[in-house]
């Protein structure tokens, strides 16, 4: 298509589109004002019906909770695609040198880009941990927490290099974090099934309101997710960064 | 508050408009980096800290990375696969 015809075309769509657009722009809801009764409602009950300070986490883990289920699947599902797609490829063997462009040169790496990874990443996975356990209380959970300990344990490849990064973060071990956190979080749903109620009902005491471990079954459900997360993140990582080292002979077997 | 929303609402569009605008894929990358950090601010400004967060995680450092690694692993200059250098 010459620019010529594409030009035309978008002016084409413009002229259906642009009026529908004002139109639209016209009768959206004013700044701010919603006419969804769900979040006001929520917003009143949780911390009566669920003893948990955060709404977001009792609908996550408990009013929604087998939503959250089905996306802890479906991360579990991703990541093993991952893995059985750049794995089996590549090889199991971890031991080659990094990869290179070719003509630019190799430099060192500086001690201060060292010295200031060895300070943050574990700041960053305490940080990590904090804002993961204090889910129930305030904004964040097992989603953002894992993340950020993913992330701070990929933070030994930039201060330490691959070898370190390799030792530091072996895939089996996190393999096993991936799969145990979604195990986890099925089983408290199960759990709910022996004492003879439905799926994911929240069986455990509630606690109180505003303390750190409110929210009864929500604390382990919220665990399991923080560990399939924070797993799941580093072996995707993994997986990707491998794909940078030099290929070595027994690779694609 | 009012004038804080206005100005990160332009600035996400001022964001968004970057990247798409950027050409060479290596400062795309950092351009969708820094359009997820302002739009992490724009969800906190509305009061959407869980929001803020993920966004935070995902657009502003499991992306990039992501395609950081696949342009350098693209870019490199690795050694045949087969000794007899067919592929």
């Amino acid at each position: 298509m010459n620019a010529r015809a594409r030009l035309l075309t978008f002016l084409f769509a413009c002229a259906g589109l642009g009026p529908a657009v004002v139109v639209l722009i016209l009768h959206l809801p004013r700044f701010g004002a919603h006419a969804l009764p769900y979040g006001d409602l929520i917003n009143d009950s949780a911390p009566r019906e669920r003893h948990v300070a955060n709404a977001v986490s009792a609908v996550n883990f408990d009013y929604r909770g087998i939503d959250t289920l089905g996306e802890e699947f479906m991360l579990l599902c991703a990541v093993t695609g991952v893995v059985v797609l750049l794995r089996s490829k590549r090889g199991e063997r971890v031991d080659a040198p990094a990869g290179r462009v070719e003509g630019r040169s190799l430099r060192p790496r500086s001690d201060a880009v060292s010295g200031v990874t060895r300070l943050l990443a574990p700041v960053t996975a305490l940080f990590g941990l904090t804002v993961a356990l204090h889910g129930m209380t305030t904004p964040g959970g097992g989603f953002q927490g894992g993340v950020i300990v993913a992330s701070a344990i990929s933070m030994v490849f930039v201060g330490e290099g691959y070898r370190s990064w390799r030792k530091c973060a072996p895939s089996v071990a996190f393999d096993a974090t991936e799969g145990a956190g979604a195990a986890l979080y099925a089983l408290c749903g199960f759990a709910s099934l022996l004492a003879g109620l439905p799926f994911l009902t929240n069986v455990l005491p509630l606690g109180t309101l505003r303390h750190v471990f409110s929210g009864g079954l929500m604390l382990i459900e919220n665990a399991g997710v923080t560990l399939a997360v924070a797993g799941g993140f580093t072996v995707l990582f993994g997986e990707f960064l491998e794909e940078t080292r030099v290929e070595t002979r027994d690779d694609e077997s | 508050m009012r004038i804080l929303m206005t100005l990160l609402l332009l600035l996400a569009a001022a964001g968004g408009t970057a990247v798409v605008l950027t050409r060479s894929p290596r400062r795309q990358v950092f351009a969708m980096a820094a359009n997820g950090l302002i739009l992490a601010l724009l969800f906190e400004t509305l009061q959407a800290p869980d929001v803020a967060l993920a966004e935070i995680v995902i657009g502003a450092v499991a992306l990039p990375l992501m395609f950081l690694v696949i342009l350098a692993s693209a870019r490199m200059d690795r050694a045949p696969r087969r000794p007899d250098g067919g592929r």
